[in-house]
């Protein structure tokens, strides 16, 4: 039982350090490089804006949302007796 | 009206009414962050929550008819209750899912006074491992499973309940400590700012998520009854009103907000910030949908608990109220034997004085109390419009607030 647990347990930290805490960090790079797009009064040293850095920016936000759709998709679909499966890299759903 | 069907009418009536406290209790696991923020105001926060436990409840079509099978023994794997507990119309087996029910909502109601955030889950399990024990004696209980797969309380109840908080505050810790890292140099109103939509993001992922696990439990219970009571025979599908019923419940209770318990989750604990709750909302969102993938269910609040709590360790100088953290702990600790005890003394009570008497006087004694619960709670009223409050560590426990501040307050 204890084992049981154990394993489980680890493949949920293992995954959710990834996801949940990767995520957030993804985000505050988009966050930092929507920043020094901006420059100015948005950085603490004021330099001038680098529009280029808005372009990455919204790059890392578009794969921020790309994720939380996955999850979404794992959630919708595992109610409706489907997972997802990475099987072919890109997600693809499969009856369980 | 057969005392069997008078039984099954209260059965009903109480699990919907367990399902609307389960919604209100568990608001703030989702939704107190962004509340505390200041990234949603508090009514567009609950509101964003309900909408999203509503659609969550009719997402989850999975058949949840042998819930009732993780810690006790009324049914047999394929749903089909107990035979021996059918006669007379279903009357013991009837009579135990209510009993337990009972300890669920008035455990829930107690500490939501008390501004506690609790497993609703562990509160309905809890309850009804008494109201079974005092029918059917322990053995009635299932305690391990048969060892070869996670099951049973310790299983599935007290194990998950150590690791869940423990797993999600080190994910949050990692989480914060990183989003801070890398915004140094960003200036904190901009950070702000971006981080709020983050954060609402994420905790309307952890809304959807509760809907999806959590009004599954009610529509199981129900549906056992129906199955008792012998108007429901198909063991497969949960009726479509049952669903419609449950998903209503959860969902109104989300709106109504269990502020109390936002407010010790939002301000109590951890003096929040944007990145923070992003962070914990983050981590509760991603530890509670793995697990679930992985086939095991993890307690929203232990885990929206430990993720908050995380997010004060990860970020340098923030102060985390230990005080408070313990008194949540010891609520878990005794959560599972305190609704067993109110479900088992429901069940003596109303067995041993028997008949419609017996039945409607541990009705009357649920009624009574909740009541009596409410109306103490509108002395120290918590509600949208003070929930953000300065914390006041001396003030009534489970409000906090300045006491001068509540004098006319609406609840």
């Amino acid at each position: 039982m204890f084992q049981l647990f154990g394993s489980a347990i680890g493949q949920v930290v293992a995954v959710s350090i990834v996801i949940g805490a990767g995520l957030p960090a993804l985000f505050a790079f988009g966050v930092r490089a929507l920043a020094q797009g901006a420059g100015g009064s948005a950085e603490v040293s004021g330099e001038a804006g680098k529009p280029m850095m808005k372009i990455v920016a919204w790059i890392t936000f578009a794969v921020v949302l790309a994720v939380i759709a996955i999850g979404l998709a794992i959630i919708i679909s595992s109610g409706f007796g489907y997972k997802v499966s990475f099987e072919h890299i890109f997600p693809t759903f499969i009856k369980k | 009206m057969t005392l069997e069907l008078l039984l099954l009418i209260l059965v009903i009536g109480t699990a919907i009414a367990f399902d609307f406290t389960n919604g209100f209790h568990d608001t703030g696991n989702a939704m107190a962050t962004s509340i505390a923020t200041g990234a949603l105001k508090p009514k567009t926060a609950v509101g964003l929550s309900a909408v999203l436990n509503l659609v969550g409840a009719f997402l989850s079509v999975e058949v949840a008819l042998t819930v009732t099978n993780a810690v006790v023994r009324l049914q047999s794997s394929s749903g089909a209750p107990n035979p021996e507990l059918l006669a007379n119309n279903g009357h013991e087996l009837l009579m135990i899912v209510f009993c337990g029910l009972i300890g669920g909502i008035l455990w829930n109601l107690l500490t939501w006074l008390l501004g506690l955030p609790s497993s609703s889950s562990h509160a309905l399990f809890g309850g009804l491992i008494g109201s079974t024990a005092a029918a059917l004696g322990f053995s009635g209980v299932n305690w391990m499973g048969d060892g070869t797969k996670l099951d049973g309380v310790v299983g599935k109840v007290i194990l998950p309940a150590f690791a869940s908080p423990v797993v999600a505050a080190l994910v949050a810790t990692i989480g914060t400590w990183l989003v801070y890292k890398i915004t140094t140099g960003v200036a904190e109103r901009y950070a702000e700012g971006g981080f709020r939509w983050g954060q609402i993001g994420t905790a309307s992922l952890v809304s959807l998520a509760h809907g999806t696990n959590d009004a599954q439990k009610t529509m199981g219970v129900i549906t056992l009854a129906l199955i008792a009571y012998g108007v429901q025979t198909d063991t497969t599908t949960v009726p479509l009103w049952v669903k419609f019923a449950c998903a209503f419940a959860i969902a109104a209770g989300t709106y109504t907000g269990g502020w109390r318990i936002i407010r010790t989750l939002g301000k109590g604990l951890v003096e929040i910030s944007a990145p923070q709750g992003m962070a914990a909302e983050a981590s509760s969102a991603a530890v509670i949908l793995t697990s679930s993938h992985l086939g095991f269910a993890l307690s929203t609040t232990h885990v929206a608990t430990g993720s908050i709590l995380g997010s004060g360790l990860g970020k340098r100088g923030a102060d985390v109220r230990w005080g408070v953290a313990m008194r949540m702990v010891l609520a878990w600790f005794i959560t599972l034997p305190a609704a067993g005890l109110v479900g088992a003394v429901c069940f003596w009570l109303g067995n041993g004085i028997g008949g419609y008497a017996g039945v409607l006087i541990v009705f009357g004694a649920l009624v009574a109390l909740t009541f009596w619960m409410i109306a103490h709670s509108r002395k120290t009223a918590v509600h949208a419009g003070n929930v953000n409050d300065e914390w006041q560590p001396d003030a009534t426990p489970g409000a906090s607030v300045a006491s001068d501040e509540t004098i006319g307050a609406k609840a």
